[in-house]
């Protein structure tokens, strides 16, 4: 048992189109990402991207290749299986938050739970958004709350089954520069407290908050690197509150 | 997941969306209203031939004057004269079988008299047989005498209808009423017996001596039926042959000739009227189960497009760890759920108009048990069927495919 917390090794993920040409949206790529690390995939759209973040969260399957999960391999599970790993080991986050409409947030974080065989799950949900700092939108549903607020249940759901890895992709891409910063802290934090976290993003601005980004062009890995000066967001959101006090007063 | 979660799920999905759930739910009520309006009175109706069929007695048996298959009245208004007072009296002394017999004549739509006021009444002639032939007797004052009749007495024992009408509250026994022109005397009061399931009044009669309304008031020598009671309930059909094999021969009818009287036992009635009624509610039932068929296609056509619509929610379930079965589930709880609350809204809608219908028409209905049984049973049954083939393509979804959408 290596601190390993993602293992992949030549994943290939081919598309068959149409007049017998085959596209491969992720080919032969090989990582390993450590237990508590924060790893940025960077790339442009259709680089390929995202179909690598759904094979390493496991809502696809690779066409070739093995991947190993906290030391377990995935790629022979059938979907019943996935869907276990997937409830237990991963936590999700999307671009457009993917809230049950008409739901509140309390029981949109319990969502993952419902699923699991644990049985406090009001308890758990609750917990998860007090940890987001939302305690007193609990009983709000999704249309109640800002883009920002959306995105923090968001986080809660894939908090609340305490999962080993928190994927997210493009979290920022809806949100204003205040709550981007918002989000970004909260991942900061989680991953001081030992998350590990990938998160997918096209914006350099956002990957430098991460402390290792991968650069993916065509399916390829094109290039791996620590960060050596990651952004830190939390100071940040005082200097950008300051800036718009500033440009109020003038 | 839970069976309590799953459950839990499906309710809160159908109330985010209400409009959708009552369409769908509309059809459902409509049938199962319609069934169990149906059934109950078809269970009504067939209490109703029960109850007259032991009232009547399933030791009895009746014989009335005139062919059974010629329907309608012969041509001089009047059934077959073939029928005589000596025809009963061989029954009772030459089939063994036979306790009693209750010879009657009827003269309806006579007009009755007492000082100014008159009525409108049906004048029955009887014996004194008749009391415990029919269980009927006089309440107050006495019946027909042995002596009434061959003194062809000009007494009577009227109905409680009849009593009130031309009474009131005062004494009608030892008074006298006018039968078209002869007098009677009343002698006594019968029991009352209420309204005839044909919702003929039984207590608007007058009862008087057999051989006075043959002789006095009708001037004919036929009688219009019997009605024989059996020693035991046993060997009804051996019995009914053998009545019409000694009137056969009494009334002379060669082999070929149809009979000129008809024998009606009350096995007779209740397979004829159960019949007729079973034709009738088949039928009705047809309809019911159509409108509930009609009600499942539009369950199942508005589940799929919920499913379709719902691709997003689908995906985002699976993303975190909801299992084919879990999805299949939901959607399957969700149909069956929006069924079986319309199916009980149809119980209820169908009880209170069955009930309604019996006010209203006088017809009479029966809610039981084996109803609401018979409801439920279907309507979770079109909830299954119709959610099948939706909860299926949910179920299939993949996570990212649906995701994308």
């Amino acid at each position: 048992m290596n601190g390993n917390v993602i293992q992949a090794a030549n994943v290939t993920k081919v598309y068959n189109k149409g007049g017998g040409g085959e596209v491969y949206a992720v080919h032969d790529v090989s990582l390993e990402i450590g237990k508590s690390e924060y790893v940025a995939i960077m790339g442009a759209s259709g680089s390929g991207k995202s179909t690598l973040m759904n094979i390493l969260g496991c809502l696809d399957k690779p066409t070739s290749g093995s991947l190993k999960l906290d030391g377990v391999e995935v790629s022979t599970l059938n979907d019943e299986e996935l869907a276990t790993i997937r409830n237990r080991k991963i936590g999700f986050v999307f671009q457009s938050f993917n809230l049950l409409a008409r739901t509140n947030a309390l029981e949109n974080v319990e969502l993952p739970l419902i699923y699991s065989d644990r049985s406090d799950i009001t308890r758990l949900a609750r917990e998860a958004l007090v940890s987001v700092g939302l305690a007193d939108r609990l009983h709000h549903n999704p249309g109640e709350l800002s883009g920002g607020q959306q995105q923090r249940v968001a986080i809660a759901r894939a908090l609340v089954t305490d999962p080993e890895i928190i994927f997210a992709d493009e979290p920022t891409g809806n949100l204003d520069s205040k709550s981007s910063l918002e989000i970004m802290t909260l991942f900061q934090q989680l991953n001081e407290k030992g998350r590990t976290i990938v998160l997918v993003t096209h914006e350099a601005d956002i990957a430098a908050y991460a402390h290792r980004i991968i650069k993916i062009a065509d399916g390829k890995i094109i290039s791996d690197e620590r960060n050596p000066e990651p952004r830190v967001a939390e100071p940040e959101i005082n200097t950008l509150v300051a800036q718009e006090a500033a440009h109020e007063t003038k | 997941m839970k069976q309590s979660r799953a459950l839990k799920v499906a309710f809160k999905g159908l109330g985010k969306n209400k409009l959708r759930t009552f369409l769908m739910m509309i059809g459902i009520v409509i049938g199962i209203t319609a069934l169990t309006l149906i059934v109950s009175a078809g269970m009504g109706a067939q209490n109703r031939i029960m109850e007259r069929v032991k009232k009547f007695g399933l030791d009895s048996m009746m014989v009335f004057a005139g062919g059974g298959r010629e329907m309608g009245q012969p041509t001089s208004g009047l059934p077959a004269p073939s029928l005589k007072l000596e025809d009963a009296v061989a029954l009772k002394r030459e089939i063994r079988a036979v306790a009693d017999v209750a010879p009657f004549n009827r003269k309806g739509q006579a007009e009755v008299k007492f000082q100014e006021k008159s009525v409108t009444t049906s004048v029955f002639g009887v014996t004194p047989s008749w009391a415990p032939v029919w269980d009927w007797d006089a309440a107050e004052g006495d019946f027909i005498s042995e002596e009434d009749l061959t003194s062809l007495a000009r007494i009577c024992i009227i109905g409680p209808t009849v009593q009130k009408e031309l009474f009131g509250t005062a004494e009608a026994i030892g008074e006298t009423i006018r039968i078209g022109n002869v007098q009677f005397e009343i002698k006594g009061i019968m029991q009352a017996k209420g309204t005839s399931p044909g919702g003929g009044d039984m207590d608007n009669r007058i009862y008087i001596p057999l051989s006075t309304l043959l002789r006095r008031v009708m001037n004919v020598d036929h009688i219009s039926g019997v009605k024989i009671r059996f020693k035991t309930a046993k060997d009804m059909s051996k019995t009914a042959a053998d009545i019409k094999a000694l009137l056969r021969e009494r009334h002379q009818l060669a082999s070929g000739v149809p009979d000129d009287f008809t024998v009606t036992t009350p096995t007779e009635v209740t397979n004829m009227a159960k019949k007729v009624a079973g034709t009738f509610n088949i039928f009705l039932a047809l309809i019911a189960a159509i409108s509930l068929i009609t009600g499942g296609v539009v369950v199942a056509n508005i589940m799929l497009i919920s499913v379709n619509e719902r691709r997003k929610e689908i995906g985002l379930r699976k993303a975190v760890g909801a299992k084919r079965k879990d999805i299949m589930l939901q959607f399957l709880y969700e149909a069956t759920a929006v069924t079986l609350t319309g199916g009980v809204i149809g119980i209820v809608l169908g009880a209170i108009g069955a009930k309604i219908l019996e006010t209203v028409t006088q017809m009479p209905t029966a809610i039981s048990w084996e109803i609401v049984a018979l409801g439920i049973v279907f309507s979770s049954l079109v909830g299954v069927v119709a959610g099948l083939q939706p909860a299926k393509r949910a179920a299939s979804l993949q996570p990212i495919e649906a995701m994308r959408a």
